[in-house]
């Protein structure tokens, strides 16, 4: 085994975040090594950093002996550095042998399509690939597809493959595969570096570990010597002893009640939270969370199930008759959903509420009362805007959360569902929203709490869910909440 | 040398500073100013004119003093004008309430032929119909029958998933045929030689103001722009199309229904479309003829984006464009300058004036 890349204290920062921090990463060929670590850890970043896509601000890349640095996803292709992403970069209307050739020198001037027909099926008999040459993309299953990836890869003699969350999407047999062709290519003398989560399959194919944590490596193993639990604490491990008040929902009362809700990616899912109390959701983005989000909102019909508000049946009401019977809802998509950027503050202040009253009057919309509206709710919620008229997208992150924030807490909500409120806000700000989240539960009301930084779930929720696979891996009171067991779930095990 | 080249390097820094904001605040200015946009628009599309007219062998100066004369030269001119703008204003004023709401429906020009269709049925069928009343339920007709083809289409769209542009647009080619169809056979006049209706009766024909020759028509679409800034701006289904056109998304989280929104907006424009050919029919030429609103659709589309998408603002759209087109007859004819190449620069000052004017998202 020889060393195949050397990573040293490599450095990245967006703003004032530090993604990654003094990072050091080495690969051999013919080994695996898995890199692990939760949303936001510094995993892609790193990876981003070593494929070319964005400079490092400190550190060093030695790549097969020589140094890269200041370079493209072109050198970094050149020098034998391979990356399969998460959404494969393929023309789905177009063959295997197209796809292969496409912005490939050696396909030739004149494409030599018969011979690249004969490469693929070389390498795809010597890494086990079973591949059809001649096979229409879209007629394949993602499995498959992820293998032309793949292909790609070896016959432009990459010596280190990284694998940006390569199980993601792919049904367990097709994972069983992915891993015995992880396993053919590290006997080739490849480098693999597997990007993941779910931590069976590292231990199932890895050789080495390396956890990211805020953007430092916070552990670094071989497999072997290191069980499951050890690696859920390292990713999500934290000071498990920070104080934290013994919360209790103040209600005995269920005031949000969801029964076997069930759609695409999701459910089915049962659970009710009383007034006063926040079920704070955990759990790694993607696993079912915007699609449980929607569904609760209204943007998106269930296949079956029961939503109800203060006993109000909800599941088959329009968007505006929950926002009518009291359920609020702050969506992650502050962009194009929450908000509407181009619009001002007042008009983004009664968005959803334009229908009544102060806003509307008989069948005209009161200018007066909008904006009278608009500036004390600018004063109440501390939105720093010299006028209502200003267009929402000029504000701050944190200016624009706070419009949503106060619009939709203003309506003294009976639930609400926020969703990554906090996200990409500066501390100050998430500070302000997880106050009004929390002022909100003492004035009664029934929360769910979503967000994929665990760290703001465990600061406001009464209990926690855990969210794995489109369904509650696990629902814990916050006061018996073990890391441990939230990083196991979260990993896809459900309890 | 030396000295040239060290008094250079003295003096730079005081002035260079100095000149360069004021630079970038006049460019900032010009930039941001509308007005200064289309007055270098307009100046831009007169160089490029004149340039055509020269090349066409006339001379410049006396084709626009033409234009001009026949633009606004007499009282009578300018209500030539005022009568071409009507159906663009009409029609123009509800493509631009459809795009607002990011619902493009290019299928003015069918529905404005429609409701002459709507205008002329009417009038024919109850020919003793008293005045005042006579002209109101023709525009009435007209209007049933635009939104009806807009529903077509609207049908189609939400339905069937069919793209609206496509919708509105493939039923324009069978709304004229329509038309053709009703002239060769109800509503066609035996013996004219070519396809038109007989003279509808003078008591559905719209008033006309003396000397300015301007129909009742040109008041009927001011107070439509007026209604439509209103409903725009002061009632929650304007703010309902307004958050739709920015963010679909926004709309849904926001509670309205997309399909409600579509169907009021389509309705609306078929509406004033079929309005647009009603007005025509009855104000102008009294009959319904074959083609009488041939490209009339196009047009609102552009007078619509020439108007910033903004009821008011698409009155001096559809002036302008009123005025250019009357000034360019006149000018074929008295200067003969050739009709293709009025087309040309009519096309070219509009797309002059639309990209000064369209704002960047």
């Amino acid at each position: 085994m020889t060393t195949l890349l050397q990573m040293r204290g490599i450095v990245r920062c967006f703003g004032a975040v530090r993604a990654n921090d003094g990072v050091d990463l080495d690969v051999s060929s013919g080994e695996i090594l898995g890199l692990l670590g939760e949303n936001g850890s510094g995993k892609s970043t790193l990876m981003k950093v070593l494929f070319g896509m964005i400079p490092a601000d400190a550190g060093d890349i030695v790549f097969r002996g020589r140094r890269l640095g200041g370079h493209r996803p072109a050198d970094a292709m050149a020098a034998g550095v391979a990356m399969i992403h998460q959404h494969f970069m393929l023309i789905e209307a177009m063959t295997v042998v197209d796809n292969v050739m496409l912005g490939w020198a050696e396909a030739g001037r004149l494409l030599k399509r018969s011979e690249m027909a004969a490469r693929i099926h070389e390498a795809s008999r010597r890494f086990g690939l079973d591949l059809d040459p001649d096979a229409v993309v879209a007629d394949l299953p993602l499995g498959r597809r992820q293998r032309i990836e793949i292909l790609k890869a070896v016959l432009r003699e990459a010596e280190l493959l990284i694998l940006d969350e390569p199980t993601s999407n792919l049904a367990p047999s097709e994972v069983a595969d992915l891993l015995t062709i992880l396993r053919r290519l590290r006997e080739q003398g490849k480098g693999v570096v597997f990007i993941t989560h779910k931590l069976p399959e590292v231990l199932d194919v890895c050789d080495r570990v390396v956890v990211l944590r805020a953007g430092r490596v916070s552990g670094r193993s071989p497999v072997g010597a290191v069980t499951r639990a050890q690696l859920a604490e390292m990713m999500v491990g934290r000071d498990t002893t920070a104080p934290h008040m013994a919360r209790q929902a103040s209600s005995k009362v269920d005031r949000l009640i969801v029964t076997n809700l069930e759609g695409p990616g999701l459910g089915p899912l049962s659970f009710a939270v009383k007034g006063g109390e926040v079920l704070g959701v955990a759990g790694v983005d993607g696993n079912g969370q915007l699609e449980l989000v929607e569904t609760l909102a209204g943007l998106r019909r269930p296949h079956g199930g029961a939503l109800s508000v203060d006993g109000l049946e909800l599941v088959e009401a329009s968007i505006a008759a929950r926002t009518e019977a009291g359920l609020a809802y702050m969506p992650a998509d502050r962009s194009s959903t929450a908000l509407v950027k181009s619009l001002s503050i007042a008009e983004n202040l009664m968005l959803r509420d334009s229908r009544r009253a102060p806003y509307s009057r008989g069948l005209f919309l009161s200018r007066a009362a909008r904006d009278a509206k608009a500036r004390a709710l600018m004063r109440e919620y501390d939105i720093r805007a010299p006028y209502p008229a200003t267009p929402a997208g000029r504000l701050s992150g944190g200016n624009q959360q706070k419009i949503v924030v106060a619009r939709e807490l203003d309506r003294k909500p009976a639930a609400l569902i926020a969703h990554q409120a906090a996200w990409g806000l500066d501390p100050g700000a998430t500070r302000f929203v997880v106050e009004r989240v929390l002022a909100l539960r003492a004035a009664g009301a029934a929360i769910v709490y979503f967000s994929s930084e665990l760290d703001e779930v465990l600061d406001v929720a009464d209990r926690v869910a855990v969210m794995a696979n489109g369904r509650f891996a696990g629902v814990v009171a916050r006061r018996e909440a073990d890391l441990g067991q939230i990083g196991l779930w979260m990993s896809g095990r459900a309890a | 040398m030396d000295v040239g080249a060290s008094g250079v390097t003295d003096a730079a820094p005081p002035t260079a500073p100095a000149r360069l904001p004021a630079l970038a605040a006049w460019r900032f200015h010009v930039g941001d100013q509308l007005a200064w946009r289309i007055a270098a628009a307009i100046a831009l599309s007169t160089v490029s004119a004149a340039l055509l007219v020269a090349l066409s062998g006339r001379n410049p100066a006396a084709a626009f003093a033409a234009m001009a004369a026949g633009a606004a030269g007499s009282p009578h001119q300018l209500g030539v004008a005022l009568n071409r703008a009507t159906p663009y204003l009409l029609a123009g004023g509800g493509v631009a309430v459809c795009f607002r709401a990011g619902v493009i429906n290019i299928g003015a020009e069918g529905q404005i032929a429609l409701g002459g269709v709507g205008a002329a049925a009417v009038s024919l069928h109850w020919p003793d119909t008293p005045s005042p009343a006579a002209a109101m339920v023709a525009l009435v007709g007209a209007a049933a029958l635009g939104a009806a083809w807009a529903a077509v289409a609207t049908a189609i769209h939400l339905g069937r998933r069919v793209h609206e542009v496509l919708a509105t647009l493939l039923l324009n080619f069978i709304a004229l045929l329509l038309v053709q169809q009703t002239l060769a056979g109800p509503l066609g006049q035996t013996g004219a030689g070519f396809l038109q209706s007989p003279e509808l009766p003078a008591a559905a024909w719209l008033g006309k103001a003396p000397d300015l020759g301007a129909h009742a028509g040109v008041v009927v679409a001011v107070v439509a722009a007026a209604a439509l800034s209103l409903i725009l701006w002061l009632t929650p289904f304007g703010f309902a199309l307004r958050v739709a056109g920015r963010s679909r998304r926004a709309a849904a989280y926001a509670g309205f229904s997309m399909n409600g929104l579509t169907w009021g907006v389509m309705l609306l424009a078929g509406a004033l479309a079929g309005l647009a050919g009603g007005v025509e029919v009855l104000g102008m030429h009294h009959r319904l003829i074959e083609g009488f609103s041939t490209g009339f659709g196009f047009k609102a589309v552009t007078v619509a984006l020439l108007g910033a998408l903004e009821p008011l603002a698409v009155i001096p759209a559809a002036l302008f464009v009123g005025l250019l087109e009357a000034g360019s007859l006149s000018m074929q004819r008295q200067i003969g300058v050739p009709s293709a190449l009025v087309a040309v620069i009519e096309g070219m000052t509009m797309l002059f004036v639309l990209a000064a004017t369209v704002r960047r998202a």
